[in-house]
């Protein structure tokens, strides 16, 4: 298990490795640099005093050399500067990495149990008017983009109550029911679409562990239906969901990024469009690994929780 | 007889006093947190540092001007100026000299007192000045104080400014939203995280991409103002999110020439209660050639392309009506110095579509193309949807006369990059100028050297034009003037004008005093603005 686990890790780190490439070359492929942008707001380009400006931001340094830096830097635990805002990059994204994990988690919890509990209840109701009709609900989640659907909801509140969410961010401490009427919304288009994939996979999962024998023993047993369900069935058929889940969470990054902006919420998804559209390399950098070890972790949980889900597998080294 | 007399005279008190009850503005309540939207944080809160509305409209209310607009008129102009923290000003020395008297209570926010050095700085900054040895990031209105030799402080409330020659547009330029005076005891780079004033409200709390919050300032020095307690600037970037914001109340008023006619036509429809006014603003569509390539120094040829496109359709079709048609200018009422609508119709462009078409055919045959020869143009344009709107409609007319146009979209973030290298044939862009006046309009956009001037267009005979009208204080002489260097251009095709925008405010029925110019740069100091609650 232990050298298991070490073989994950450095997986992990050459998984975050590539990515730090990958990330640090995609930004400077794209045309223009902040640089550019500076003077793009102020409507011309003076070629010296832009060059001195490159200068100063280390931009005409080599691009492997602005490489090692920022992973040197990063090492020392120094996020550099942000370009767009001229403050610390760890004071612009501290704040907005809390609004991000709660939106997240309440979206997961959401689609886990609405996915988890349609799933259960389609297969049990197999081919009923029920199963079809959860089954097209399922179906219109996964069709429907979890923005477009933040967007009909916003629609259908301001038309139907007249009302919107708060536009700035309410911390729980200043006001529990508006903050938790600012986060159901969001959590609910993008949970919506995540429950979908759950839903379906529960769905095949268990119509696949109610044909096996220890079900029908734990029926003639005279067990009642319930305990049957989700005490026998349920729990074997958690590992496929699990994986699912894994998978949906890393999904669910790249929902939150339009989510967030939909919903006008300060997370790390809508800033990183910002960072990248203001070519702010340090922010954009530094948040992408940030997304990137979220969902590394995440998919290293759901193989460690396979072996405790399931007692017979062991993790060796052969 | 005595009772009709009576009769006459008590109705006539009624009405009188009716009328005047019903036309009594109400009181001006003070309190209140004003609920503003922005469609995206400040590049940087550094004014002098930044040529976008962005920066300017949260920005103002930081900050006082020598002089500035008054902010409850509409229309801007020479007889709109009011003092802020000059108390008055004069001409001296045959218009030579500007002088202004500056007030003696104002201090910044940090509590320091205000005095001329802090005006001499902030211009010489601004002029780059000889010998100065602070310098801004980016300079982008050094050109407007080209005319100003030197700026003298010979007391605390006393500065000068000693012109090169007679300039009336300098005062205008100085009221603008774009013409803060700073501390001379902060640096320059400071400025662009934080903003140091004297205005009517201090910073309060920044929060990058999410908000920024202003406080009443209880020091102002003028008393009994701003009427509001404090300004929340929040930062919506997704556009129907702002909508529906608005029309649900959570906020109080938009961004400024961000709402489309169309979709402030359907939400005041879904919600009455709004109030929706409009105005033409010195915003200006355009499409202009690149001048610096050899084959546009055929005259014929731009006679063609500006025949080509019809701008009635264009405002129609592609403005749905948004927009006015007009000159270099802005056309009156809206503007000043535009020219009228009689003579805009004497331009090329602006006649008979389908005359000028066939015009324009001739012309491009004349120049040695057809259709066995067709002329190939690229038209570059921001990848902005409202931009790419206009230059579909700019492509259709061209290829409607034979020229095998296509769109290219360029991303914002290196447009102007591309523009000042002149990478391109032909270009669709929108530009606003800080102040409706010809100097500002003239220098930025058409003058030789001018760095925004990216269609290089140059002519040193309409340069000289330029130059002479500035120095004229007579404001008809000056007019004519100005309208004959306004037909010159369009016929040169320096830029081909294709409209100016029209901005449509929809705000909530409450807020007061807030009144849009044409001009947007202008107007965000909110130093009147209150709440009717």
């Amino acid at each position: 298990m232990f050298v298991y686990l070490l073989q994950r890790l450095a997986t992990a780190v050459l998984t975050l490795f590539g990515m730090s490439v990958l990330i640090f070359v995609l930004l400077r492929v794209v045309p223009g640099d902040i640089v550019d942008i500076i003077f793009s707001s102020a409507g011309f380009v003076n070629p010296a005093a832009k060059a001195e400006l490159a200068r100063e931001m280390g931009l005409d340094r080599p691009v492997a050399i602005q490489y090692v830096r920022w992973l040197k830097d990063v090492a020392r635990g120094d996020l550099g500067k942000s370009y767009r805002y001229d403050v610390p990059a760890w004071q612009v994204v501290k704040p907005r990495i809390p609004v991000t994990v709660e939106l997240a988690l309440l979206a997961i919890l959401i689609a886990v149990a609405l996915g988890v509990f349609t799933g259960v209840v389609s297969a049990a109701r197999q081919d009923s008017a029920l199963d079809y009709a959860l089954r097209f609900f399922s179906l219109a989640g996964l069709s429907m983009p979890s923005f477009w659907l933040g967007m009909l909801i916003i629609l259908a509140l301001v038309s139907w109550a007249g009302w919107v969410p708060a536009m700035t961010y309410v911390s729980p401490f200043q006001d529990l029911r508006a903050h938790f009427l600012q986060f159901i919304f969001p959590a609910l288009a993008v949970g919506y679409r995540g429950s979908a994939l759950i839903m379906r996979i529960t769905r095949s999962a268990m119509l696949e562990v109610m044909r096996e024998d220890y079900i029908r023993t734990a029926r003639a047993k005279g067990l009642r239906e319930r305990a049957v369900i989700f005490g026998h069935a349920l729990a074997n058929a958690m590992l496929p969901i699990i994986t699912v889940i894994g998978f949906e969470f890393a999904f669910m990054i790249g929902g939150l990024v339009v989510t967030e902006t939909v919903f006008n919420l300060p997370g790390v998804a809508r800033y990183l469009v910002d960072a990248i559209l203001w070519r702010d390399y340090p922010v954009a950098q530094n948040l992408v690994m940030l997304i990137a070890v979220a969902v590394v972790t995440v998919n290293l949980s759901v193989d460690l929780l396979y072996g405790y889900l399931d007692p017979r597998i062991r993790y060796g080294t052969r | 007889m005595c009772r009709q007399i009576y009769r006459l005279i008590f109705s006539v008190v009624f009405s009188a006093l009716l009328a005047a009850s019903a036309s009594a503005a109400p009181a001006p309540k003070a309190g209140g947190v004003l609920n503003a939207t922005l469609i995206e944080a400040p590049p940087s809160f550094s004014i002098h540092e930044e040529a976008t509305v962005g920066a300017v409209w949260p920005v103002m209310p930081c900050y006082n001007n020598l002089v500035l607009f008054d902010p409850l008129k509409k229309q801007e102009s020479l007889d709109s100026i009011i003092p802020e923290l000059a108390e008055k000003w004069t001409l001296q020395d045959g218009g030579k000299s500007l002088v202004f008297f500056l007030r003696k209570d104002v201090k910044w926010h940090d509590g320091r007192p205000f005095t001329s050095q802090d005006v001499k700085h902030t211009f010489d900054v601004v002029r780059e000045a000889p010998g100065i040895a602070t310098k801004l990031r980016v300079n982008p209105r050094q050109l407007w104080y080209e005319n100003v030799a030197s700026i003298d402080a010979p007391d605390p409330t006393t500065v000068a400014f000693r012109l090169k020659k007679a300039q009336p547009s300098l005062i205008l330029m100085l009221a603008s939203g774009y013409s803060p005076v700073y501390p001379a005891h902060v640096p320059p780079a400071e400025l662009r995280t934080k903003c140091m004033g004297t205005g009517p409200f201090k910073l309060k709390e920044v929060r990058p991409g999410e908000l920024i919050d202003y406080v009443r300032n209880p020091d102002y020095f003028v008393k009994g103002r701003p009427y509001l307690d404090g300004i929340r600037y929040t930062i919506i970037k997704d556009r129907s999110t702002r909508y529906s914001a608005i029309q649900a109340g959570r906020q109080d008023v938009p961004y400024p020439l961000e709402i489309a006619k169309t979709i402030a036509e359907t939400v005041k429809k879904s919600a009455p209660h709004l109030v929706l006014i409009d105005s033409a603003t010195n915003v200006y569509d355009s499409f202009f050639v690149n001048h610096s390539r050899p084959m546009f120094a055929d005259a014929k040829l731009r006679t063609a392309l500006n025949l080509a496109v019809d701008r009635s359709g264009y405002i129609k079709a592609a403005r749905q009506g948004a927009a006015v048609a007009g000159g270099v200018m802005l056309p009156p009422p809206y503007g000043v110095w535009g020219l009228s609508a009689a003579e805009q119709a004497k331009i090329p462009g602006f006649g008979d579509a389908a005359k000028q078409k066939a015009e324009a055919r001739k012309l491009l045959a004349e120049a040695g193309y057809g259709p066995s020869k067709p002329l190939k143009l690229t038209v570059s344009t921001r990848a902005i949807p409202s931009y790419v709107e206009m230059t579909s409609y700019v492509v259709d007319q061209l290829r409607q006369v034979g020229i095998d146009a296509t769109i290219e979209q360029i991303e914002t973030g290196v447009w102007h990059a591309k523009m000042t290298r002149r990478e391109f044939d032909l270009a669709v862009d929108q530009t606003g100028i800080g102040v409706d006046d010809p100097d500002a309009r003239f220098f930025e956009g058409y003058k030789c050297a001018s760095p925004r001037n990216y269609s290089a267009y140059c002519n040193k005979e309409i340069d000289a034009m330029i130059d002479k009208q500035s120095e004229i204080i007579e404001q008809k002489k000056r007019l004519d003037l100005v309208h004959e260097i306004d037909k010159r251009l369009q016929l040169d095709g320096a830029r081909f004008m294709l409209g100016h925008s029209k901005e449509y405010v929809l705000m909530q029925p409450y807020v007061r005093n807030l009144v849009p110019h044409q001009s947007v740069y202008n107007y965000g100091r909110m130093q009147e603005v209150w709440l009717d609650k």
